[in-house]
């Protein structure tokens, strides 16, 4: 069932809902006919639970407590018939293979499984080499019609490679897997292994590329992560945690950034992780500088200048502004504040307080 | 090929407590190039996103040709982006760069390849086809994010900062050749800058905005020449115009503006209108366009009643013009465009006539030119 749908079932309902993948042994324990149909039903001590989809030895079924009176279970087995039908003649053999995947993968990061191998029962398994580059598309926008998987799939698929595979997790997001021949054909060096600055400034720019194709050629705007190579078939849902993660942080922390690199939120990552209570009572300690983000010219100036490592020419350059008028500002921060963001500790400092500062004040 | 018509929109962000934009009403002819600026946060790189469909209208309407795209996808909207940030596709050549969004529209190979070398020749970058973007300059990928666009073939082409990224002699250069891509062309074209060098030069006509409002849509002549306010008159033109706060006084039947160092007769046209409008006595803000002071005998002595004196405090010299801080004139710098050849120096003191005729008054609480509206 597509994420949509359940989503407007829930709201039809009222209640949660809750789709889940079974072997048909477990779906004929709790009393489910031997040869199920979709929409058929079995009673359980709180709800229902219906037959979505099959596939092969598995079920994909809903759970909801919701439906209770014959006539709502029998509407239900009538809503699930309907469209399952569609779904099978319409939606190809990968979509159907990929969408139970990503299905497992959000189980598994809901039972927080971070390290689960991919089970050998995916037909995918055996699309999976070492060695994929890992990417998270986020749709930004809401749009009524849902996005057809065949077409974003061809659309990736002629954009990286024929190899990718194209995962949906939740509505509007996407995991892809890319060979990681990419990286060598964007990278014009003969060297036989990249360092990891050049294999990171080549990821970077695959990310950017594939935001590019989306929003240039493909329509709409999303959000990209973008991660190392990676085993698939052992690292599928940390990895996917960890994109959406990045991708998380990336919005809270970096408002108006659109590509999130893992290895540009360790920071953010770390503040996120400090409780709520602790926090406060940093800020209160750090409120003895005056007022670093009082206008938001500072907070632009000091954002840009940690993002391009203290570097007053590139900075003055991205903020179209002049090097000395840059200075200036630097100068009337160290005045009015006692930081001066050109040395190593105080560039920290102001560096956590302006972080500080995007997750208190700016809520 | 189409014009663009932006009927009452807006744009409000969730939570925000004004709209980014606001009642933004526009008719973009076809065929027209034209361009939005204005400083940081004025909207106008949102508006032409809500132009490209990647940001939501709240309110208003938006036309490209006849038909109302508020609710068509980005993709089906015939436009072509190229954005300060183009990332080309590292692991594509250029060739397949450019080739790539017509091969997603399944265009014929024949064609495909007409356009992209057609649009290679167009930007010089023919000898580059097989090289990866790695191994391309900054203006050269620049060049290739454009061809990217022009393949397509679009109805119109929106272009955000498209220059930004590179050094001054590459942007002067590239500012050239993308207005006479664009008049070849044939296409209307959107473009956004916060450089008013880059809006006077590219557009046919251009569009001041701040605080999400337009301030002022025309053409770099008018603007230049009749500001409607105080913030378009200070945006266009560098250096900005100078402003000084005096009051306007009516003596032996003609009409003077007086502030600290400067006692000048306004011209009678001027003054009919000013004292039509109940200026006189009042304080009014001065606009003096750098170039509109003037050192030259022959003005001073044509303009006997026009002449202030001031200090210079810094003479900056550029070759072809120098550039005079003065003091002594209002309570604000003043800025005086002379000619490079001129052998005035720092500390000295200097006689200058101000060319009266094309001067503008600002109303002090409107900020409104009144001798335009």
């Amino acid at each position: 069932m597509i994420r949509t749908k359940l989503q407007q079932l829930q709201e039809l309902l009222g209640a949660s809902a809750e789709i889940r993948v079974l072997s048909r042994e477990e779906w004929e324990r709790d009393g489910g006919s031997r040869n199920p149909e979709p929409g058929d039903y079995v009673t359980l001590p709180r709800g229902i639970r219906a037959v979505v989809r099959i596939d092969g030895t598995e079920l994909q079924v809903l759970e909801t407590d919701s439906v209770r009176t014959p006539l709502e279970k029998e509407l239900l087995k009538f809503a699930l018939q309907q469209p399952a039908g569609r779904n099978a003649s319409a939606a190809s053999d990968i979509e159907r293979q990929s969408r139970r995947l990503g299905e497992w993968i959000l189980q598994a990061v809901g039972a927080g499984e971070w390290k689960a191998d991919v089970p050998n029962r995916f037909e995918l398994h055996s699309r999976m080499p070492d060695g994929m580059i890992p990417f998270l598309i986020q749709y930004e926008r809401s749009e009524e019609r849902e996005i057809p998987y065949g077409e974003l799939h061809k659309a990736v698929r002629s954009f990286l490679s024929d190899g990718i595979l194209l995962i949906p997790l939740r509505e509007q997001e996407w995991l892809v897997l890319g060979p990681d021949r990419l990286l060598s054909e964007a990278d014009m060096s003969e060297e036989e292994a990249a360092g990891q600055e050049e294999t990171k400034e080549v990821l970077a720019s695959l990310g950017y590329g594939l935001h590019q194709m989306i929003t240039g050629e493909w329509g709409g705007e999303c959000h990209v992560a973008v991660g190392f190579p990676i085993e698939p078939k052992e690292e599928l849902v940390g990895t996917a945690v960890m994109l959406r993660e990045t991708i998380d942080l990336g919005r809270k922390f970096h408002m108006g950034q659109q590509v999130h690199l893992p290895w540009l939120v360790h920071l953010e990552r770390l503040i996120q992780a400090v409780p709520e209570s602790a926090l406060s009572r940093l800020t209160e300690q750090l409120s003895g500088y005056a007022d670093l983000f009082g206008d938001n010219e500072t907070v632009a100036t000091l954002d840009i200048f940690f993002a391009n490592d203290c570097n007053v020419s590139e900075t003055a350059k991205k903020l179209f502004i002049h090097r000395n008028t840059l200075l200036y500002r630097l100068d009337k921060i160290k005045q009015e504040s006692g930081l001066d963001v050109r040395s190593f500790n105080d560039a920290v400092l102001a560096r956590i307080m302006l972080l500080l500062y995007k997750i208190t004040k700016r809520k | 090929m189409a014009g663009v018509r932006l009927e009452h929109v807006y744009k409000k962000y969730p939570g925000a407590d004004k709209p980014s934009v606001s009642d933004f009403n526009l008719d973009i002819e076809d065929k027209e190039f034209l361009v939005l600026v204005g400083p940081s946060g004025c909207g106008k790189s949102t508006t032409l996103r809500m132009i490209a469909g990647l940001e939501e209208i709240t309110e208003g309407k938006l036309y490209i040709g006849d038909r109302v795209v508020n609710d068509v996808a980005p993709k089906d909207r015939d436009i072509a982006m190229v954005f300060q940030s183009y990332a080309l596709y590292p692991h594509m050549n250029v060739y397949q760069n450019m080739a790539f969004g017509l091969k997603l529209r399944k265009f014929r190979k024949d064609e495909i390849d007409r356009r992209v070398r057609e649009a290679a020749r167009s930007l010089e970058i023919e000898h580059l086809l097989d090289r990866k973007p790695k191994a391309l300059s900054g203006g050269q990928r620049q060049r290739v994010a454009l061809g990217r666009a022009i393949v397509r073939e679009p109805q119109v082409f929106l272009m955000d900062e498209p220059l930004s990224n590179l050094d001054a002699k590459l942007r002067t250069q590239m500012r050239a050749n993308i207005s006479k891509l664009m008049k070849r062309l044939e296409t209307t074209c959107i473009y956004v800058t916060h450089d008013q060098t880059e809006a006077m030069t590219m557009g046919d006509r251009i569009v001041v905005m701040k605080d999400g409002v337009i301030q002022q849509a025309a053409t770099p002549e008018e603007l230049y020449n009749h500001p409607i306010n105080l913030f378009v008159a200070g945006f266009i033109g560098a250096p900005s115009m100078n402003f000084i706060r005096g009051q306007l006084v009516e003596e032996g039947g003609s009409v003077r503006f007086k502030s600290t160092g400067i006692n000048v007769e306004v011209p009678e046209g001027k003054a009919k209108i000013l004292r039509s409008k109940s200026y006189i006595g009042r304080e009014i803000i001065l606009g003096v366009r750098p170039e509109e002071l003037h050192e030259e005998p022959v003005f001073l002595e044509a303009s006997p009643n026009t002449i202030i004196n001031a200090q210079i405090e810094v003479a900056e010299n550029l070759g072809h013009e120098m550039l005079l801080y003065l003091s002594g004139l209002g309570k604000e710098n003043v800025i005086a465009r002379v000619d490079g050849r001129s052998s005035l120096q720092e500390g000295q003191n200097v006689r200058l006539a101000i060319d009266m005729n094309k001067v503008h008054m600002f109303d002090i609480e409107s900020e409104l030119n009144i001798l335009e509206s």
